[in-house]
């Protein structure tokens, strides 16, 4: 042995002192105020759970990148590496129907085993809220206003919140015909943004015109509220122009509230996570790699866990939010 | 306003790419003169800035946001697996990825004996045995003159880029499989594309009008 040898923190975990840790806390005491202004309340969840609360089916971070471990009778453990499918786990244990609609938020640590995230961070504190029992899109838009109030009182003055809906993609997914594994190439080269990947993979497959037009232009099917109009005309299947509907919607709400110009729409924007029903969205602003909060809407998570409810969330990831505001030169 | 960063491929891709962008209307005389020492040039005109870099590290600058658009092989692309927005094919500089070897290793590759690939790319030749083939192979990452190794006995075949041919024909080697078409791309950072989408679209647009 080296007695010479530092022990220092393992790859992707760190210490925060001194001068960084004082920003934190006030970063996240003011966050925690928007919170409280909605009158969100405040719950917290074990960093354990079993490994079913985050397993396939639930279609959250995929096996291989969630930290595992076994308890004395041998079941498998998990630390959580997102919050929505904990928080839904403990509303579908401790409330009831009548209870609805909750609102909560939440603060702590997720932990992903992966080094596919920029920062390297595989430990970041996460914040955010759980909308639970509203289905409509004036929750949508509650939620969508409490991520351009966060970071408003992140101090950011330019950042832009990109507003999918997961429905499109899947209408058109289900008029094409195409199987599993075509579909999920078009989903990858959708969500890489790749401008003419499409269109070469398509090419002689026998599927209708105006879905293969449709799939082809999505990957350029983002941008202002104009980008809206352009969806529509190219939308195959009910689904598809009811998610139109509900984004024309949320766009009044939030326009009326003095939110609009934070707001764009990406019909590109298929998250990995699967549990996401209708809305789906990102925040980004300059200074980061990363986008500093993420969420959506999630119908059916919950009856995975025993209560049907409708529910829209979004986490805000605090270690890239901390690096676009230094660069930014913000200081709270 | 803020400068749109732009990171080229050292080389032939380079020279190419500078000519499109003098027919784009973007300034480029001083770094196609060779003799400069200078790292970085720019365009005060239209505010973009750019500069040299090796290939395999210009996804890097842009998966980072260090350069807000990269434009470099496809080969690349897949061999770095970085989450970038591939928004335009150049279609210059096309080539094939293949696998190569003596025309007596095509019974190697037949069979289902472990072989092994000497390539520049390992995660590409991954892919391919792995997720194509279905089969184990043992990859040996090379940094140059990738014919060599089934000349030496190092590998029974190679994984790697065929322009012409004339190289493999020379060192009596063949393409044995094809992996991929690949060409030039033009790639974005997510977050660039979001935030600066009007300048990097019309970027995109100046360069489809001057290819």
């Amino acid at each position: 042995m080296n007695n010479n040898l530092q022990i220092h923190t393992p790859e992707g975990f760190r210490d925060i002192y001194n001068g960084e840790m004082k920003k934190k806390r006030k970063l996240m005491t003011s966050l925690m105020d928007v919170f409280d202004s909605y009158q969100y309340e405040e719950i917290e969840t074990p960093a354990v759970e079993y490994f079913d609360v985050f397993g396939r089916d639930i279609g959250t971070t995929p096996s291989r990148e969630l930290y595992k471990f076994f308890d004395r009778d041998g079941n498998t453990m998990v630390l959580r590496p997102d919050f929505t499918p904990s928080v839904a786990r403990a509303v579908a244990m401790h409330f009831r129907p009548e209870d609805m609609p909750l609102r909560l938020c939440y603060e702590g640590q997720t932990y992903v085993n992966s080094q596919e995230y920029r920062l390297n961070l595989k430990e970041m504190t996460q914040m955010g809220v759980e909308l639970i029992g509203d289905g409509s899109a004036e929750a949508d838009a509650e939620v969508l206003a409490i991520i351009c109030d966060l970071l408003k009182a992140a101090g950011l003055t330019e950042f832009q919140v990109s507003v999918g809906e997961v429905d499109y993609f899947k209408s058109l997914a289900g008029h094409s015909g195409l199987d599993a594994e075509t579909l999920e190439r078009v989903r990858s080269l959708i969500s890489n943004k790749n401008f003419f990947g499409v269109g070469e993979l398509l090419e002689g497959e026998r599927i209708h015109e105006s879905v293969k037009k449709a799939l082809t232009e999505m990957p350029q099917m983002f941008g202002g509220r104009e980008i809206l109009r352009k969806a529509e005309e190219l939308a195959v299947g009910v689904e598809a122009k009811d998610a139109i509907e509900r984004l024309r919607e949320i766009d009044v709400l939030l326009t009326k509230r003095g939110y609009g110009n934070y707001i764009s729409y990406d019909f590109g924007l298929l998250s990995r996570y699967q549990y996401y029903t209708g809305i789906i969205f990102s925040a980004f602003t300059y200074g980061t790699g990363e986008p500093v909060a993420k969420g959506g809407r999630y119908d059916r998570l919950l009856s995975h866990f025993g209560t049907d409810a409708p529910a829209v969330g979004v986490g805000l990831y605090i270690d890239p939010l901390m690096n676009a505001m230094s660069r930014q030169g913000i200081n709270l | 306003m803020r400068y749109l960063t732009i990171a080229l491929t050292k080389g032939r891709l380079a020279k190419k790419t500078l000519k499109l962008f003098e027919k784009a209307g973007i300034e480029a005389k001083e770094a196609e003169d060779d003799s400069t020492r200078k790292l970085i040039f720019e365009d005060p005109d239209m505010k973009i800035r750019y500069f040299l870099a090796k290939g395999p590290d210009v996804p890097t600058y842009v998966a980072y946001g260090a350069a807000d658009i990269g434009i470099v092989g496809e080969d690349t692309i897949l061999e770095e697996g970085r989450n970038i927005y591939e928004v335009m094919d150049l279609g210059f500089g096309k080539c094939r990825m293949c696998i190569c070897g003596p025309e007596s290793a095509r019974e190697y590759l037949a069979s289902g004996d472990q072989i092994r690939v000497a390539t520049k790319y390992p995660n590409i030749a991954k892919d391919y045995f792995l997720n194509k083939k279905h089969r184990t192979v043992e990859i040996i990452k090379l940094n140059g003159s990738i014919e060599l190794a089934p000349i030496v006995g190092l590998s029974e075949v190679i994984c790697d880029i065929v322009e012409t041919g004339t190289t493999l024909r020379e060192n009596g080697l063949t393409v044995l499989e094809e992996v991929c078409p690949l060409s030039a791309r033009v790639v974005v950072n997510p977050i660039s594309m979001k935030m600066e989408n009007e300048r990097i679209s019309d970027f995109v647009r100046r360069m489809k009008e001057a290819l």
